[in-house]
């Protein structure tokens, strides 16, 4: 089932907590909406759901205009964040509640309804816990429990809000993979929403990323995380480093380093911020790059994560440098050492960020890094804002 | 000297805030036995001496003449009509109370906040304002007397006025109990309900009530005791005619005011009566929801890995 969005807007009051949305999702899509509280993700999945009635605009289910449609034609599956489960059925009635309510004349035979309803256990693996009551389950049991209720009543699209968010990490990643496999094996279109970047990358096809109340940037999870539009998006997805692009003699530097080739400087002297990400960042020999202090490691598993202080920059805004384990087993940084620090690549966007203008990535090539190096020390010492 | 005086500072303080903490530990102790005193005595001589007061006045003729007071035929249509009466108007404020409740809390609409304030009125309001507005209205000179006059029906000074004025006063008690409990259940179950297929009915019926049920029946408890015990506004709109729109409470005050005590307080032991039963039914009701609520746990000792 494909559904499509036209121009959709919901006010609450003052609040335009939908602004304008359009958005295609294909059928068989698992769609991630993905943004902090209050930038409208649930809102959305609401008036997708048919919980709420969008005040302008239209929603096409398989073409046809559903605005109007209560949630009850529009076969979808609803998960809510804490799960609703009915505290007084057992889990077996909760999952036979969408079959029993069913009209007499679509309604299955009580033997049938047994056999669907224990498949439906098997499916998300608790085909002991029939008789089980909701408060007797764990966190990730009623998630399930939850799913299985949704999928009784053969949805098309299965909505869920913040799935995993009530979920210690270790259950959280399991039921990730699981939803996917889930996904994969049922093929219905998939919608949920979060505020877990690494969630959105790693369960969904297609991340659709939400701010205020409009669609920031949508794509999938390796090009929203690579090439993000916005300092926004940058800056949502993931860990950054946060860099003032400083004009000195009618060129642009990044602490020593010169930029000024960069396409996204697009005029001369323009407040433009760099956003870096941790694992752009390259340390090396003290003398080629950026003179930095090692001032905190921080062995995270397979990565090291290296705090920096970069001459010329306050102490309150050390760089974040990630690396690999392999990599720091072999070089073994100590905290008090001097490294020089180069960026592989870094990203710049203008230094306002209510302003969305394009922002271009620049993957720098290892020649061009080399020679906008201005000599260290020097430079830096001048550092003038 | 040194080594003394050193220990000894360190041990000073030690034994004083020892004992500082074990007096203070003795003040928490009598503090609470105050309290618990305080209260126990303040139950023992507002609530417990005035029904022991009813049932030794009731009996002090001996059980012939409160057998006899409660036999009396006027007694009887008293306690008839009181337990009619009940059992119209809670059932009715019943219906009302959920349909209001449910209205408040799972739709937004103007002049929601003026629904909720309405709904208190009849507590804020004296109860004998009340009757005297049901006179104002269905009298012989109230707004609609000379209609129901020329059809021949009787409102005030009649059952009907009694019901329509016990319903008033009732109105509030099962709402109130039921909005705070079903905004803070939110509508989640309802839309989950909803997404499922169910019908605006099933969802009530196996949703929502289900959700409600014991906020409802101390809800109903409550406007039940009232009901029977109500005296002021059914007083206004009765008209006190022996045997027929005499309730319980009405039906004291005139034995009441005739000297005829034993009588009196036969009858009133006989609502205290009721009064003490409905209690009990909330106390049962109280007591048996966690039981439920284990109920569902004994069975399942297995967890799951």
């Amino acid at each position: 089932m494909s559904i499509t969005l036209r121009g959709v807007s919901k006010q609450f009051g003052a609040f335009a907590a939908v602004d304008d949305i359009d958005l295609d999702i294909p059928s068989g899509a698992l769609l991630a909406l993905l943004g902090p509280s209050g930038c409208g993700k649930t809102t959305l999945l609401r008036i997708i759901a048919g919980l709420e009635t969008p005040e302008r605009g239209q929603v096409f289910i398989d073409g046809r205009d559903a605005t109007l449609w209560p949630i009850r034609d529009r076969k979808v599956g609803f998960v809510f964040q804490n799960y609703a489960l009915f505290r007084h059925m057992s889990v077996f009635e909760n999952v036979a509640f969408g079959l029993k309510v069913k009209a007499r004349r679509e309604r299955p035979a009580g033997a049938d309804i047994r056999k669907k309803v224990q498949s439906l256990l098997d499916l998300v693996q608790l085909e002991w816990a029939g008789d089980r009551y909701p408060s007797q389950l764990s966190g990730g049991q009623k998630q399930r429990v939850a799913l299985a209720r949704a999928l009784a009543v053969d949805p098309e699209v299965l909505l869920l809000d913040e799935p995993f968010g009530a979920l210690d990490a270790q259950v959280r990643h399991e039921l990730r993979r699981w939803l996917r496999r889930l996904h994969t094996e049922l093929k219905f279109t998939s919608i949920f929403v979060t505020h877990d970047q690494q969630e959105a990358i790693e369960v969904a096809d297609t991340i659709v990323v939400l701010n205020r109340g409009r669609i920031e940037q949508t794509g999938v999870p390796g090009e929203v995380y690579d090439l993000p539009r916005s300092a926004y998006v940058h800056r949502f997805l993931g860990q950054v480093n946060e860099l003032r692009v400083q004009w000195r003699n009618g060129r642009a530097h990044l602490g020593p380093i010169d930029i000024t080739g960069d396409p996204a400087l697009n005029s001369y002297g323009s407040e433009r911020i760099a956003l870096i990400r941790p694992h752009e960042i390259d340390i090396g020999d003290e003398a080629a790059g950026w003179p930095a202090v090692v001032r905190d490691v921080r062995v995270i598993g397979p990565i090291v994560r290296l705090e920096l202080y970069a001459d010329g920059r306050p102490a309150s805004e050390p760089l974040e440098a990630e690396i690999s384990r392999e990599r720091f087993d072999a070089e073994r940084f100590h905290i008090g050492q001097k490294v020089g620090v180069r960026f592989r690549r870094w990203q710049v966007y203008p230094a306002d960020p209510v302003e969305h203008a394009l922002g271009a990535t620049r993957v720098a090539e290892p020649v061009a890094a080399e020679s906008g190096l201005v000599a260290p020390r020097t430079a830096s010492g001048t550092s003038a804002g | 000297m040194e080594a003394p005086a050193l220990l000894r500072d360190q041990d000073v303080p030690t034994t004083r805030s020892l004992r500082e903490r074990g007096s203070r530990r003795l003040e928490i102790r009598w503090g609470r036995y105050l309290l618990i005193a305080v209260a126990l005595a303040f139950v023992a001589a507002f609530l417990l001496m005035p029904l022991l007061v009813v049932f030794t006045q009731a009996f002090a003729k001996g059980a012939g003449a409160y057998l006899a007071a409660v036999s009396d035929p006027t007694a009887w249509a008293a306690i008839k009509l009181t337990l009619m009466v009940a059992a119209i108007a809670v059932p009715m404020n019943l219906v009302f109370g959920v349909v209001a409740a449910w209205t408040i809390t799972k739709f937004q609409f103007r002049g929601k906040s003026a629904l909720i304030t309405l709904i208190d009125l009849p507590f804020a309001v004296s109860p004998v304002i009340a009757g005297l507005t049901f006179i104002l209205l269905f009298g012989a000179r109230g707004w609609f007397g000379a209609y129901l006059q020329a059809h021949d029906i009787r409102v005030v000074f009649a059952v009907p006025g009694i019901v329509l004025a016990t319903i008033f006063v009732t109105f509030p008690f099962v709402a109130r109990e039921l909005i705070p409990v079903m905004q803070a259940q939110g509508k989640d179950d309802e839309e989950t309900a909803l997404s499922l297929g169910a019908n605006g009915w099933q969802v009530f019926w196996h949703v929502t009530l289900p959700n409600i049920r014991w906020g409802l029946l101390y809800g109903v408890l409550l406007c039940n005791a009232r009901a029977m015990g109500e005296f002021g506004a059914v007083s206004v709109v009765s008209g006190h005619i022996r045997g027929l729109t005499n309730t319980m409470p009405l039906h004291v005050e005139i034995l009441y005011n005739e000297y005829n005590y034993a009588a009196a307080f036969a009858v009133a032991s006989l609502l205290a009566l009721l009064a003490l039963l409905t209690l009990a039914g909330k106390s049962l009701m109280e007591w048996r929801q966690p039981e439920l609520k284990h109920g569902t746990r004994r069975k399942g000792a297995r967890t799951e890995k």
